[in-house]
C-alpha cells in the first residue's frame, strides 16, 4: 500500500502533466476531475515497483490516456466541445494560447496525444511508439499529419 | 518563437489545482483506509466508481459467454447420435439416437419408409416411443400385418441395453421380429448402396447361402421375403415357435433374453421371435 507521503510525491510531480493529458481529452473539468482521481487510485492499487523514474512518468501518461479514452468511451462522450472546457480555463489562458488549444483540441484523439506528449512532454517518437503500443512509423506519420493540419489552421511559423 | 513553445507556452497555463489535489489526495487515504483491514471485501455502500463498473461489466460478459459457451456445447451433444437403430419391414428407417435416448435423426432407405416418415415427427422422442408411433403409423399404412416380419438392427456400444428396452417393449410381443447387431463399418458399406444396415445385413446373410442374390434384388425384397429364401436355403422351415439365430457382422452375442431360448445355440448374434395372438 502507498504512503501518504508517497502519494503526495506523485501528485505534485505528475498532477499538471495528468491534468494536461485530461484537458486535451475530455469535455470539461468534471470529467477531468473524475479522470484524475480514477488515474491517481490506479496508482494506489499498483503493486508493482517502477525501475526508474522515467519508467514511473510514462506508467502516468499511458494510464492517464488509457483513463480518458475508457471515460469517454463508457459514458459515450465522444461529441467534442473544445469551446467548453477553453472557457473553464479562460482565467489561466491568454487569448493566443486560448486560439492554439481551440485547434489543437479539434484534432482526431490520436494526433492530440503525439501532439501534446511531442511538444509539451518532448517525447521522441520511438519513446510515444512505446507509450501508447504503436509502431514508430505510425507516429511519424501522425505527428505529420497533426503538423500539417496545425500549419493550415495556424499559417504563421507553422508554415 | 517556433511552434514547440507556442505549444508549451499554450498548455502551460493548464495546471492541476491545489483544490483538485487536495480532493484527490483526501479521495486516496479514505479509499486506502477502506482498503486496509480486508483488500479482498469490498465496502458497501461506496458508489461504484467507472473502473469498477468497467470491471462489473467484464464479469457479466464472461458469464455469457460461458452460458452460450455451454449452451451451444450442450445443444451439439445433444444433436450427436451415438447408437442406430435399423427398422425394416419393407420400409426401411433408421433411427439416430443421441447419449439420452432420444431421437435425433430419422432417415429412409426407401419409397415406402420416405412415405410412413413424410407424416411422422419422431424427433426428441424416447426410441421407444418413436419406434411404437412408426410402427403405428406402418400398421395402419398397411405395411405391417400379422404376416410382416419386423427387423431390429443396432449399432451401438450400448447394445445391450437398447435391444433389452426393444425386447420388453409391446410391439416386440405383438409381431414377429427379429434383432441383431451391427458395426458402423457394416452400417457405412450399406449407406454406399443407399440401403438400410438393417436390410444390408440381411442381404449379406442370404448371400452367404446363395452366391446368386444381388444386392439389387434385396433391395426390392421385404425382410420376411429376404428371411424366408434364408430359410429355405438353410433348410429351416419357420413355424409358429421360429428360432433363428441371425449372424451378426459385430462378432459378438446378443446379450438379449430369447423369447425361446436355444442352449444348444448360445454363441450367436440374433434373435427372432413370433409371439402367438
Amino acid at each position: 500500500m502507498k504512503s501518504q507521503e508517497d502519494l503526495t510525491r506523485v501528485m505534485e510531480t505528475y498532477g499538471d502533466m495528468v491534468r494536461r493529458i485530461c484537458f486535451v481529452h475530455l469535455k470539461n473539468r468534471h470529467d477531468t476531475e473524475d479522470v484524475f482521481q480514477n488515474v491517481y487510485m490506479k496508482y494506489l492499487l499498483h503493486t508493482t515497483s517502477f525501475e526508474t523514474a522515467e519508467h514511473e512518468k510514462s506508467w502516468f501518461v499511458r494510464v492517464t490516456i488509457n483513463a480518458c479514452t475508457d471515460w469517454l468511451r463508457s459514458l459515450a462522450r465522444r461529441k467534442w466541445v473544445p469551446l467548453d472546457v477553453i472557457a473553464e480555463e479562460s482565467d489561466s489562458l491568454d487569448s493566443p494560447s486560448a486560439e492554439i488549444l481551440e485547434i489543437v483540441l479539434k484534432l482526431p484523439e490520436k494526433y492530440r496525444n503525439v501532439i501534446y506528449l511531442h511538444y509539451y512532454e518532448e517525447y521522441t517518437a520511438s519513446e510515444i511508439a512505446g507509450i501508447l503500443g504503436k509502431k514508430e512509423n505510425t507516429i511519424y506519420t501522425w505527428l505529420s499529419r497533426a503538423k500539417g493540419i496545425l500549419r493550415e489552421k495556424l499559417g504563421g511559423e507553422w508554415a | 518563437m517556433n511552434e514547440n513553445n507556442k505549444i508549451r507556452q499554450s498548455l502551460n497555463g493548464v495546471r492541476a489545482t491545489e483544490e483538485m489535489k487536495k480532493n484527490t489526495l483526501q479521495y486516496l487515504l479514505k479509499k486506502a483506509e477502506d482498503i486496509k483491514p480486508d483488500s479482498s471485501t469490498p465496502k458497501t455502500g461506496t458508489p461504484p466508481q467507472p473502473f469498477q463498473r468497467h470491471h462489473r461489466l467484464k464479469y457479466v460478459l464472461t458469464a455469457v459467454c460461458i452460458f452460450l459457451f455451454l449452451g451451444i456445447g450442450g445443444y451439439s451433444v445433444y444433436r450427436q447420435p451415438v447408437s442406430y437403430i435399423s427398422i425394416d419391414v419393407n420400409p426401411s428407417i433408421e433411427l439416430g439416437i443421441n447419449r439420452f435416448g432420444r431421437v435425433v435423426s430419422a432417415d429412409a432407405y426407401n419409397d415406402d419408409g420416405q412415405l410412413v416418415l413424410q407424416t411422422l415427427s419422431l424427433k426428441n422422442a424416447p426410441y421407444v416411443q418413436a419406434i411404437d408411433t412408426l410402427l403405428a403409423n406402418e400398421s395402419a399404412s398397411g405395411f405391417l400385418n400379422e404376416d410382416s416380419l419386423l427387423v431390429f438392427t443396432v449399432v451401438s456400444s450400448q447394445y445391450a441395453s437398447i435391444l433389452e428396452n426393444l425386447n420388453a417393449a409391446a410391439f416386440s410381443r405383438n409381431y414377429e421380429t427379429c434383432m441383431y447387431t451391427s458395426d458402423t463399418s457394416c452400417m457405412e458399406e450399406a449407406h454406399r448402396h443407399a440401403m438400410s444396415f438393417g436390410k444390408y445385413r440381411g442381404y449379406q446373410e442370404l448371400s452367404q447361402y446363395d452366391a446368386s442374390v444381388t444386392i439389387e434384388e434385396c433391395h426390392n425384397m421385404t425382410m420376411k421375403e429376404i428371411h424366408d429364401r434364408i430359410e429355405s436355403c438353410h433348410g429351416h422351415q419357420g413355424g409358429s415357435g421360429l428360432q433363428h439365430h441371425g449372424i451378426s457382422p459385430m462378432g459378438t452375442p446378443v446379450p438379449v433374453q430369447p423369447a425361446s431360448p436355444n442352449p444348444a445355440d448360445p454363441g450367436h448374434h440374433g434373435k427372432c421371435h413370433k409371439q402367438g395372438g
